[in-house]
């Protein structure tokens, strides 16, 4: 896909709520971002996609057991939006705890923060929404970005 | 994945190959449980051949790192990929452990003799 094509490409799916989705999940991102032109930036994706699908997986416990996966790319941008009707968390308790490289367990909003360029979350008691939006880097950017290291 | 263990001069060698990942990480504590009993000196952490590593993964390496060091035994890590050197690096792991290039400086820096030829050290599959 090109950079002056400015259609808008959606990929809509909902997974129930396993171990086995995750993989599932990480395939169809994988392609979706390659088929939009990301290359190395597609493995980021699909890992960022995979530990919000993840959270779902092991926090929020949706009665409805699913969890809903949705992609678009327009232009050089491609979003994903991982959401569930669980039953949510207290972000801003997450934001203030102290968080250490020898924790076990938490990473997962880390490596997606890290991972992408801006990642939203909104959680209350009907469930949590996760957008995260990567812009697919110009040749320049990425001959700048592989010299410095 | 398959887990790759050796030991030598009292040092463990675990190789991961493939994906550590919330499906493989059940096997892979299970293969360190099994090292931690036998320890003796310290383990090498090879991840120069795992392709895949998510926060499930990352979380069993810290829970290795942590048994290992609270056994006053050494352990260091082999690390060369960079988009997984990214992912340690983005969670702080760069900063508090021994990460070399390869086998051999991990080896030269435990002070373990060299000599190790891959196919041989690689021989035995978990």
């Amino acid at each position: 896909m090109s950079s002056k094509d400015v259609r808008e490409y959606r990929l809509s799916i909902d997974f129930p709520c396993s171990k086995k989705s995750l993989l599932r999940a990480r395939c169809k991102t994988l392609e979706f971002a390659r088929k939009h032109g990301f290359s190395q930036e597609a493995d980021d994706i699909a890992l960022a996609a995979e530990e919000a699908l993840k959270n779902v997986l092991q926090h929020a416990c949706p009665a409805d057991n699913k969890m809903h996966l949705e992609m678009s790319a327009k232009g050089d941008v491609l979003m994903v939006e991982v959401s569930d009707t669980g039953r949510g968390f207290d972000l801003e308790a997450y934001e203030c705890a102290p968080h250490s490289p020898y924790d076990l367990c938490g990473r997962g909003i880390q490596i997606m923060r890290g991972l992408m360029d801006k990642v939203s979350i909104v959680s209350d008691a009907d469930g949590t929404v996760v957008k995260m939006e990567k812009r697919r880097k110009t040749k320049k950017e990425d001959i700048r970005k592989q010299a410095s290291g | 994945m398959e887990i790759l263990v050796e030991e030598k001069e009292g040092y463990h060698t675990v190789t991961p190959v493939g994906e550590v990942d919330i499906y493989t990480v059940p096997l892979f504590r299970k293969v360190i449980l099994k090292v931690e009993g036998d320890l003796k000196r310290g383990v090498i952490l090879d991840l120069s051949r795992m392709s895949f590593v998510d926060s499930s993964g990352i979380g069993a390496i810290i829970e290795t790192y942590q048994k290992i060091t609270s056994k006053n035994c050494v352990i260091v890590f082999v690390l060369d990929n960079p988009r997984i050197l990214k992912i340690f690096k983005l969670v702080g792991l760069d900063r508090v452990f021994k990460i070399f290039p390869n086998l051999g400086q991990a080896l030269q820096s435990i002070g373990v003799s060299r000599g190790y030829i891959d196919e041989e050290f690689f021989s035995e599959t978990t």
